[in-house]
């Protein structure tokens, strides 16, 4: 079995007194994150028992937290493979936006209204990671251009809100709550999490796409097809974020530019808050569904308890510095053990 | 110098109270440091005397980084001083250790490579104007002199990017010299030199020495160290376990010392020949690439080791890059099992059956962030499906293989969920050879697999490839260790330049033939490539 050798010169050279402070850092750099989640919950429910603390908003705060989980899953996996993708937020907007056009402009069927926005969504993925793999732009360019290019795009789809020949049942999307009073969203958003999961942590693919991310050299060595596992990525990002797009949409009853704008940097703050969560600053589902309930706590608990609201984006500024902060850290002391 | 040294703490004989006089420039005191309640290194004393090369010796992890690390202060001990000519040494802090004197040259050179070489050195020094500014003409006159010392020929404008191993050491002593150091530890300064080029960092470093400069020196090659250091300290699992005057020692002492036990000597060595009657599993047809390989062309069969001796830049690496599919040749091509190949990436390679362990183990090899476990199973994923037909991998068919494998390369580790990072040298190389062992590859091809790797691992190692000869798998061995290519090899084939100088098998596969075989000549031998 394993040798015990190490084990035995540990034993004889006794045990030293622990480094608290170390130990500290170390405990901080992985479960930081958590405690702070629970010390929030128990903050807002002290300070709001009847508005916070109930079933009502606990849902709310699910439902909201469930199109930036979805859209940070998806940005998750191209960091787990060593990239970025900043075009998600902008992916979100336009395919919420043509999702909406594809129904009431071309007067299309809602399911292949949304197959088809979905299938573009893996498509500006693809785009982004052909771009990145194959044609060597560096990924902050590249999606980033990508990005730009399609508030153009979309601003010439439809320069005005989209309100008009929208199908009940597309609202009802997300505005339905199809079993136990919880918002369907909800289960969009715990669905998907749960097939990321499964794919990162279980099967062939996922194990490549930690390698690809832990050290590209050694993966291609390994006989790990990079760029493949690579554009998996990124089309899994677009995937996500036009899930994100069409929900939000369906949400709002209309296709508004620019409207998903916004998630990217949400999704960036939960996926590396995620990162500083149990795994010493890897990029993982569970970690990056934690970072984004911190922030839907947080701007819930801040609106009940009466905060401007110009106050929203200090915060989460600040949480965006704070979480790379911290994933930094966790990296640090991983390295270090 | 001193002929006797303390064998125990209670031996004040007249020896050791000389080591411990005023001369002893350094003084190193008790010094323990412990990482996550395993001790590093446990009450270590340690003298150096003005113009001595200390050699420090030890299996990887026996503590040799950890006391360096504290010298250099990156690392704070938990208890015991340093002290530098009677100051006592502020640990933790770099800067205090640099204005001290000290200088740390890693194997990993800290070069910047589009600097200059003058750059380079330059960045080691600080003399300032009076408005605190970098003098630039005080400093560069500095830094020329260094060069001068350390016999720098190559113009010192010249990019540190273009400069061969051997000349960036150079730059590295320089740099050191120009900021004053009088005390140089130097962490396997021979690994990646080749015999002329180690040489001349000899005479360098016993120069070093008459100018009163103090030598830590660290390395596994312990000829090296038995001819070149004054005194030698042998550490073992944290603690100093032997120290040592030149010629109290000889290498199977210095071995005993280190491991606790004898190894095989080279007398006794079993002669391997494999089998070549049937048809070769790999050929290597005319292959040329750059100018750094030319026209090579050769068979490998199945249970064989071969090995590619030769010296550091005559295209060995090359040669296996172009094999694994890291670069494709500009002529010539490869062969598996008689099959034409045309390798586009080394994605193709590995679904062919050939596999490359490389040099750079840990830029290279490792995810240093994951487990042993992840990095033994990424090769072979699909053995490690539920269902053979679906993408989902068993966890518990994950810890099986992991488990075996760790357990047929006696590779050291608390468990197989410990992460590679915390593994010695050794033992992650293990681990990398581990990768291979159940992904029915055809070809493995092992770039320097013991460099940095203490004696007994590397028997392990070398116990591993032979298994896995064994196994019918056919092995290409590039080695700057004469020794292992002799210990090892059923056939030895000696690159010079990039081109294949001679073939060597059984009992003419010597040292001697071999390193012959590496120079042209003895003259030309000295050649280098600046």
């Amino acid at each position: 079995m394993i040798n015990r050798s190490d084990a035995a010169v540990a034993a004889v050279g006794g045990r030293k007194p622990i480094d608290w402070r170390r130990a500290g850092l170390v405990f901080l750099s992985r479960y930081g994150t958590i405690v702070g989640l629970l010390l929030m919950l128990v903050f807002f429910s002290i300070m709001a028992p009847n508005t916070f603390f109930s079933r009502a908003n606990f849902l709310n705060i699910l439902s909201q937290a469930s199109l930036t989980a979805i859209i940070a899953a998806g940005l998750t996996y191209t960091l787990v493979v060593g990239e970025f993708d900043l075009s998600v937020g902008f992916v979100a907007s336009f395919i919420g936006l043509i999702v909406v056009g594809f129904m009431s402009y071309q007067g299309l069927p809602i399911w292949i209204s949304i197959a088809l926005a979905l299938a573009v969504g893996i498509g500006l993925g693809l785009i982004n990671g052909v771009l990145v793999t194959k044609v060597r732009i560096n990924a902050v360019i590249s999606t980033l251009g990508v990005g730009t290019m399609l508030t153009g795009i979309g601003f010439s789809y439809s320069a005005f809100p989209i309100a008009s020949g929208i199908p009940r049942a597309f609202t009802n999307l997300s505005l339905g709550r199809v079993l136990f009073g919880v918002p369907n969203p909800v289960f969009f958003m715990l669905g998907i999490l749960l097939i990321l999961w499964t794919i990162l942590n279980r099967t062939d693919i996922g194990q490549k796409m930690q390698a690809v991310g832990a050290n590209i050299e050694a993966a291609r060595l390994s006989g790990i097809r990079v760029d493949r596992i690579k554009m998996f990525a990124f089309a899994t990002a677009g995937f996500c974020a036009a899930v994100t797009g069409t929900l939000l949409s369906s949400l709002l009853g209309s296709g508004t530019l620019g409207v998903g704008d916004g998630y990217l940097l949400d999704a960036f703050a939960a996926v590396f808050l995620g990162s500083a969560t149990l795994r010493d600053g890897q990029f993982h589902i569970v970690g990056t569904f934690v970072g984004v309930l911190i922030l839907a706590v947080g701007f819930n608990g801040l609106a009940i308890l009466g905060a401007p609201s110009n106050f929203q984006p200090i915060y989460k500024g600040g949480i965006l510095i704070l979480a790379v902060g911290m994933s930094a850290l966790a990296r640090r002391y991983a390295a270090a053990r | 110098m001193l002929a006797s040294s303390p064998d125990s703490e209670g031996s004040a004989d007249g020896g050791s109270a000389n080591l411990r006089s005023p001369e002893g420039w350094m003084e190193i005191r008790g010094l323990t440091k412990s990482f996550a309640g395993e001790r590093a290194l446990v009450e270590a004393d340690l003298d150096l005397a003005r113009g001595e090369v200390h050699g420090l010796v030890g299996a990887n992890g026996a503590g040799k980084s950890t006391l360096i690390r504290c010298l250099a202060g990156v690392t704070t001990a938990d208890r015991g001083r340093i002290t530098i000519d009677g100051e006592e040494l502020r640990q933790g802090s770099p800067q205090a250790s640099e204005r001290a004197g000290l200088a740390f040259i890693h194997q990993e050179l800290n070069l910047i490579p589009h600097f200059s070489a003058l750059q380079n050195m330059l960045l080691g020094v600080r003399k300032t104007t009076r408005f605190g500014l970098i003098d630039w003409k005080r400093s560069s006159v500095q830094a020329r002199a260094a060069a001068e010392r350390v016999g720098i020929h190559f113009p010192l404008d010249t990019r540190v990017s273009e400069l061969s191993v051997a000349e960036r050491w150079l730059v590295m002593i320089g740099k050191a010299l120009a900021r004053d150091a009088s005390f140089i530890a130097m962490d396997e300064p021979t690994a990646s030199l080749s015999g002329p080029e180690s040489e001349k960092l000899f005479s360098i470093i016993r120069d070093l020495s008459r100018h009163g400069v103090a030598i830590l020196y660290v390395s596994h090659r312990l000829e090296e160290v038995l001819d070149l250091c004054d005194r030698i300290t042998v550490l073992r699992d944290g603690r100093i376990v032997d120290e040592a005057v030149r010629g109290r020692l000889d290498k199977k002492g210095l071995v005993r010392a280190i491991i606790g036990h004898d190894i095989r000597s080279p007398e006794d060595r079993e002669h391997f020949t494999a089998d070549r009657s049937g048809r070769p599993i790999f050929s290597v047809r005319g292959v040329a690439w750059r100018g750094a390989v030319k026209d090579v062309s050769f068979d490998v069969f199945s249970g064989e080791v071969l090995a590619l001796g030769g010296l550091v830049g005559a295209g060995r690496t090359e040669l296996a890059h172009l094999a694994a599919g890291v670069r494709r040749p500009d002529a010539g091509h490869f062969e598996l099992d008689g099959k034409r190949l045309d390798l586009a990436d080394e994605a193709a390679a590995v679904e062919a059956g050939i596999a490359l362990v490389p040099e750079e183990r840990r830029s290279q090899g490792l995810m240093l962030q994951h487990s042993v476990a992840y990095n033994m199973n990424i090769a072979s994923l699909v053995n490690l499906r539920s269902f053979p037909a679906l993408p989902f991998l068993s966890a518990r068919k994950g810890r099986r293989q992991a488990e075996d494998l760790v357990d047929r390369l006696s590779i050291k580790t608390p468990s197989i969920d410990t992460k590679i990072a915390s593994l010695s040298g050794g033992n992650q190389q293990k681990a990398l050879i581990a990768r291979w062992l159940n992904s029915g590859i055809r070809l493995l091809i092992l770039d320097e697999p013991s460099r940095g790797v203490d004696v007994g691992a590397r028997e392990e190692i070398h116990a591993a490839i032979r298994a896995l000869a064994r196994s019918g798998v056919g092995i290409i061995l590039i080695s700057s260790d004469v020794e292992e290519l002799a210990i090892l090899a059923d056939r030895v084939l000696v690159m010079r330049e990039g081109r294949l100088t001679g073939e060597l098998s059984g009992r003419d596969i010597t040292e001697a033939r071999i390193i012959e075989l590496s120079y042209h000549t003895a003259d030309s031998g000295q050649g280098e490539p600046a």
